[in-house]
């Protein structure tokens, strides 16, 4: 028959998160029109009565509140090795210039843990935050995470990605006609520890087939890692773009076919793309020396230029040859 | 990642989301909770239930006294207007209020069932509904979708479907359900949240809607960052309408009464009700309560030197009485 407990004591302290697991999905919305920015607010208000975060500068910028998703499963490893871990994974979903729709999810690993499970308010009361059964292999699960290959069992941030996503491509009010043909892609990504005095930096971003990327980043401790997440979003949204406007240049066969056939095959990237690009515009100023990085090397705003010039080009070309008698 | 956190002079306040505070006492205390049952047996049987409890309340205000130098408790108390039909306020709430008086009880705030499922145009019990995340049962990897579609929640993992077992002719027989937060022997529990028959509204159960009242006066309902359920005054001696949809959900009938949500809630209940307080317990514990409100709690209490627990439903308590 307690009444009223003394002082209130914190529950069991939980180890600083050593390691960040996610993976972003990007894709175009099949929508015929861009969302106004409250229409997006609409598609995106996946959980009752909470804020949708709208950003209108530098571009319109809408995301979902955060999704919860309880897990209590192994962790992926290169080496094969079992790591139960249990926690919440944060997901939600972004509409960027009512076009460009987006669908995360990520967790941040703590190094060590008890070996017993604890109480699901422990958990909750740390949204986003997993904790292994004992102390982390953080190089093991970073690959294991970034691996073509989850066994069965392992932590599916993928499902819950996807989950999200096809809450919102289900919503009645998108018509499922979107102006071009495109490919979805995804990153998977990582983030382990920089060591002690060192800043943020991007070890690693590939290109694999099937619009699969990976990166793996290094970030200094106490980054949060909603600005991780963050700099990951921008990141695929980026490489989506690139990817979508070599593809839309490809199929045009710029330079080789009659010049009204590429014409109408280039339309859509004027219509819908090229007024996108936008590198690094909501990453926290800690992190954009990792876009950076990228730039010098290949320089992705070098190549989408490029890309864009060409097309200018092709335009002018055409204009001048119907001004001429 | 938004705009506010990119650093530099701009901002955008639709980029940042805002919760507004809500005035805390130290303890709510709940003097009961009033359903048909309680007003037909008349005056006398609320009398007797307000002196049965009141050495009850006396102890929670002293144990609440004991932790803070100048006590901040207020007493509240539900109607049960949602499942039966009841007689109008005008009939049922003056002598209710008179009889704890009789007892020496003050009521601060009245609280009308009805309004934890819908208050105010806002629909409580489905936003609080959404914002379950359930406790994953051993082997959750997150590539199934939350059990949510069912209207029950349970504190474990439930026995296979019978169905299935039947099916497999070489299905192993029946399992045990087991509960997740635990070493060793399961007190397994699946509340039913809500039901719905063809054509008709949803009906929440009791022990959901009484989850709901926990949040409300624990000061953890937002809906899109307002608080929500939140007390309107009421004049003593002002006649209350003959309709229970015209009183407003929550009012306050004491004016000098300390915050109707507090940082802790102590409830005076028979103890018939204690399996719906349990299903109360699993439903908090598996509530992502909206974490700007919970750090505003918490932060408040700590400035207080009264640190609340991290668990929700480490925040309760609750007297169970012998009796109807």
């Amino acid at each position: 028959m307690a009444v009223v407990q003394d002082t209130g004591e914190v529950t069991e302290q939980s180890d600083e998160p050593v390691l960040l697991i996610g993976e972003v999905r990007t894709c175009l919305l099949p929508h015929s029109q861009a969302m106004t920015t409250r229409g997006a607010a609409d598609l995106l208000r996946l959980r009752a009565g909470e804020q949708v975060r709208r950003s209108e500068r530098p571009n319109s910028y809408v995301r979902s509140p955060p999704l919860l998703t309880g897990v209590d499963c192994h962790l992926p490893t290169a080496s094969g090795g079992k790591v139960r871990a249990v926690g919440t994974v944060t997901a939600h979903a972004t509409l960027t210039e009512g076009r460009l729709l987006q669908s995360g999810a990520y967790c941040a690993v703590t190094a060590h843990g008890p070996r017993s499970r604890r109480r699901w308010g422990h958990y909750l009361a740390r949204p986003g935050v997993v904790e292994p059964f004992g102390t982390l292999s953080e190089r093991d699960v970073a690959d294991g995470s970034l691996g073509e290959d989850r066994r069965p069992g392992e932590l599916a941030l993928g499902a819950i990605v996807d989950r999200t996503l096809s809450r919102v491509l289900r919503d009645r009010a998108l018509d499922q006609r979107p102006p071009f043909t495109s490919q979805a892609t995804a990153l998977r990504w990582v983030g382990l520890r920089a060591p002690d005095g060192e800043g943020a930096s991007l070890t690693s971003f590939t290109l694999a087939g099937d619009g699969c990327r990976t990166a793996e980043l290094r970030l200094p401790a106490g980054t949060a890692a909603e600005a991780a997440a963050g700099l990951c979003h921008d990141l695929s949204l980026h490489d989506w773009l690139l990817t979508s406007l070599v593809r839309v240049v490809e199929l045009s066969r710029l330079g080789s076919t009659d010049g009204r056939d590429s014409l109408a095959a280039l339309r859509p990237a004027v219509d819908h793309l090229i007024h996108l690009w936008l590198p690094g515009s909501r990453v926290a100023s800690a992190l954009l020396p990792l876009w950076e990085a990228l730039e010098r090397h290949p320089g992705f705003t070098r190549q989408w230029s490029i890309l864009v010039q060409r097309i200018r080009d092709q335009l002018a070309l055409q204009t001048a040859v119907h001004l001429l008698p | 990642m938004t705009g506010e956190r990119t650093g530099g002079v701009f901002r955008e306040t639709t980029a940042e989301p805002r919760t507004r505070a809500v005035p805390l006492a130290h303890v709510s205390l709940e003097l009961g909770h009033f359903a048909t049952e309680d007003f037909k047996a008349g005056p006398e049987r609320l009398r007797a239930h307000f002196a049965r409890i009141r050495p009850w309340a006396d102890a929670a205000r002293a144990v609440a006294a004991a932790g803070a130098r100048r006590p901040r408790v207020s007493t509240c108390l539900l109607v049960d207007d949602y499942r039966a039909d009841l007689s109008p306020p005008a009939a049922l709430l003056p002598v209710l209020i008179a009889e704890a008086g009789r007892a020496g009880l003050v009521i601060d705030y009245l609280a009308r069932e009805s309004g934890c499922a819908v208050a105010d145009g806002v629909r409580v019990a489905e936003e609080v509904e959404a914002r379950l995340v359930e406790s994953p049962p051993p082997g959750s990897d997150g590539s199934r979708p939350p059990v949510g579609q069912t209207g029950w929640l349970a504190n474990g993992r439930r026995t296979p479907g019978v169905r299935t077992v039947e099916a497999m002719a070489d299905a192993p027989g029946w399992r045990p359900p087991a509960e997740t937060a635990t070493r060793r022997h399961s007190i397994f529990v699946d509340a039913e949240l809500w039901d719905e028959e063809p054509g008709a509204r949803r009906r929440w159960s009791c022990a959901f809607l009484a989850a709901v009242w926990q949040l409300a006066r624990l000061g953890l309902l937002r809906h899109f960052g307002d608080p929500v359920l939140q007390p309107v005054p009421w004049t003593v001696g002002a006649d209350f309408p003959g309709d229970w949809d015209t009183l407003p959900p929550l009012i306050r009938i004491n004016p000098s009464a300390a915050p109707f949500s507090a940082y802790r809630t102590c409830s005076v209940l028979p103890s018939r009700l204690l399996p719906v307080e349990h299903a109360v317990r699993v439903v908090l514990d598996q509530v992502d309560v909206e974490p700007r409100a919970l750090h505003q709690v918490a932060a408040r209490a700590l400035d207080e030197g009264l640190p609340v627990p991290e668990e929700i439903s480490d925040r309760i308590s609750y007297v169970f009485h012998e009796g109807p």
